[in-house]
């Protein structure tokens, strides 16, 4: 095995990561402002992919337009989801259980919704972007491509907003101390509803570029249990961490898988929970207190 | 009086009684039962078999019937559920006191009338149900249960002998799911063939029942180089990995079994393009070219399922033993299914008397074309 080996499943490690990515930032904004997983997340991407699937097909619509569509309606599904399941919640301050449970509700009743209304067969995209170059013996799927440079290019705007701008400022305000900065004037509710505006937006990225790679079908949000693993490696609630923690777990995974496949997913839960147990603030997380 | 009374229901029973043997003989046909799915998932397979049966059984009484009688097919929906098909079977065993059955197309259904067949001794011939425990289960040979087609295993068997013998290739890497028996079965009995007839095994590489990623895998089996990849698989993770190979630059062909043919392949048309996959029958195949049109001539053009053709077959094979048993006895039947032979759309058809299975069929493969979205009929492999 050469050099040309190792660099080509490195590559195939980014792209997955770059993947995981898109979906772990979304738990982590979630969880660095109401300290809570949000489980209905999968969920979230799985109707993005599937608003990608008949944007391409029904409405035969351009990549670009679908790609955009997939965003707003994940977007606004995020947002209808908080305003119903979270909001009165949080009116009522329950404790972050109470956030757990009913975000995986929302998870489950999103797939079964989907199965009732279209159907649980799985669909295949069109072939957008089946063609790939090589570079120097590398091959790199277009659409693989794609997803690393819409990751890089969606998650750079993140960490801008979060940097430098106004609401950016409130958001990282309310992720040291919710409580403090709406006393002194933040905008509570605008904060966490542009929090999962932008988790939705991503989530929708995610769902059409995932679909676009693999396939549709109402079970696609589980995939997510990897990239919370990813979220929690790489520090909950930090978005650099999310980044990282994705990138190495699409990395770890792909080497694990070349040596022995079938221990895949037994190495990636037995990471979550070493990580778990020896350093529960992951590789660059804030707080150490309760990561559910 | 009493004494005349009695003498008088004596003799109406004695003529009732004569006048049921008249009409018994009025209707003198011999009735064979079908069962299948003609509603729910499978209801394509079942009203296929139903219809193909319904022509032949046309055909045959036109053309003066078996043994000098008609014959008389009934019909049950088992809803493809293998409760419903239970009550089927009693309802032909018991009530309609059919001579033979001929289906239920899926294993399970077949697993569960066993009882039934055994109860009223009478024979069902099963049409695409491959699953081994259908007529042996933990070594103990089912008396009554009978089918058409080929086992699993031995697609593997036929995929051995069809990448080294046909294409010619000496070098083959492997990729299937370790959670599944049925790729398990396939995998097993490829690399048994096709080491055997001096072919190699460049890389064997599993991956779990529900992983979508593999492209590790696949860098791997491109890394040994191989001429084509056994896939023994389902058309859906065939369609994904045929995706990740073809973008990683994997251009050699693959090779999936039953599992792999569905329309839904045309999906990913571009990807699978070129790729083969193991058949039954093959669906374009010159020498149903008849039986195909005269199915679409009496059903306003409906195309021919691989359910139809085993269906066909089964039917020959049940006219064949009635002819040789020389009655409509159910029992005398069962006895010849294993005594008889004949020449079947799927190939010669002879049940081994040890296990109920037929004898040396032949496989078939297709390749599937990628641009006319369609099977080419590539060429037929025996089993042994």
């Amino acid at each position: 095995m050469g050099i040309g080996y190792y660099l080509q499943q490195l590559v195939n490690g980014i792209c997955l990561g770059g993947m995981y990515a898109l979906m772990s930032v979304g738990y982590s904004l979630v969880y660095s402002i109401m300290n809570f997983s949000n489980f209905a997340h999968g969920g979230v991407i799985m109707v993005g992919a599937y608003v990608g699937y008949y944007a391409l097909t029904a409405l035969g619509c351009p990549f670009l337009i679908a790609f955009l569509l997939c965003g707003v309606g994940s977007g606004l599904l995020a947002i209808v989801i908080e305003r119903l399941v979270y909001n009165p919640l949080r009116k009522r301050h329950a404790p972050s259980l109470y956030f757990i449970i009913s975000a995986m509700g929302a998870s489950i009743f999103l797939e079964n919704f989907v199965i009732a209304s279209i159907d649980g067969t799985p669909r295949n995209y069109p072939a957008v972007f089946a063609n790939s170059i090589s570079i120097g013996g590398l091959s790199l799927g277009i659409d693989s491509l794609l997803m690393i440079i819409v990751s890089a290019a969606a998650l750079l705007i993140l960490m801008f907003i979060i940097q430098k701008t106004k609401i950016g400022l409130a958001i990282r305000a309310c992720s040291y101390n919710e409580r403090a900065s709406t006393l002194m004037g933040v905008n509570g509710d605008l904060v966490i509803f542009t929090v999962f505006l932008m988790g939705g937006i991503l989530a929708g990225f995610a769902g059409i570029l995932y679909g676009m790679r693999f396939i549709v079908k109402p079970t696609i949000g589980q995939v997510t249990n990897k990239s919370f693993v990813a979220a929690v490696f790489g520090g909950l609630g930090s978005l650099p961490g999310a980044i990282l923690g994705s990138l190495l777990l699409g990395i770890m995974e792909i080497f694990v898988a070349s040596w022995n496949s079938t221990l895949r997913d037994l190495f990636v839960y037995a990471l979550l929970i070493l990580v778990l147990v020896v350093k529960p603030s992951g590789l660059m997380g804030k707080v150490t207190e309760d990561k559910a | 009086m009493k004494k005349l009374v009695s003498l008088a229901c004596v003799a109406l029973m004695l003529f009732s009684l004569a006048a049921a043997g008249g009409c018994g003989k009025a209707e003198d046909v011999i009735k064979l039962g079908w069962m299948g799915s003609l509603t729910g998932d499978q209801a394509a397979y079942g009203t296929c078999e139903s219809q193909t049966l319904k022509l032949l059984v046309d055909e045959k009484n036109a053309a003066g019937g078996i043994l000098g009688k008609q014959i008389q097919l009934i019909c049950y929906d088992t809803k493809g559920d293998a409760q419903e098909a239970i009550n089927v079977a009693k309802r032909l065993c018991a009530q309609d006191k059919v001579c033979a059955i001929i289906g239920p197309n899926a294993s399970g259904q077949c697993i569960a009338i066993q009882s039934v067949l055994d109860e009223y001794h009478i024979s069902d011939m099963s049409t695409v149900a491959t699953n081994e425990k259908v007529t042996v289960q933990d070594g103990v040979l089912k008396e009554y249960n009978f089918r058409v087609c080929f086992l699993d295993p031995e697609q593997g068997r036929i995929a051995g002998s069809f990448v080294y013998d046909y294409l010619k290739y000496t070098k083959a890497a492997i990729l299937y799911d370790v959670n599944d028996d049925y790729g398990q079965g396939l995998k097993d009995n490829f690399i048994k063939v096709f080491e055997a007839k001096g072919g190699t095994i460049v890389a064997e590489e599993g991956y779990n029942g529900g992983d979508t990623d593999f492209t590790s895998q696949l860098t791997k089996i491109k890394e040994a180089n191989p001429e084509i990849i056994f896939t023994p698989i389902f058309y859906q993770d065939f369609i994904n990995i045929h995706k990740q190979a073809r973008t990683l630059g994997i251009e050699v062909p693959m090779l999936g079994g039953d599992g792999c043919a569905s329309e839904v392949l045309f999906d990913a048309a571009d990807a699978v393009d070129g790729s083969y996959v193991i058949n039954h029958v093959s669906l374009t195949d010159p020498a149903g070219e008849d039986f195909r049109a005269k199915y679409a001539g009496k059903y306003n053009g409906a195309k021919m399922e691989l359910n139809g053709y085993m269906a066909y077959d089964a039917f020959l094979i049940w006219c064949a033993a009635v002819e040789h048993a020389g009655s409509d006895d159910a029992e005398a039947i069962a006895k010849a299914y294993t005594e008889v032979e004949v020449e079947g759309m799927t190939g010669k058809i002879k049940i081994s008397p040890e296990n109920h299975n037929p004898v040396g069929k032949s496989g078939c493969v297709e390749r599937i074309d990628g641009v006319n979205k369609t099977y080419i009929f590539e060429t037929k492999i025996p089993t042994e």
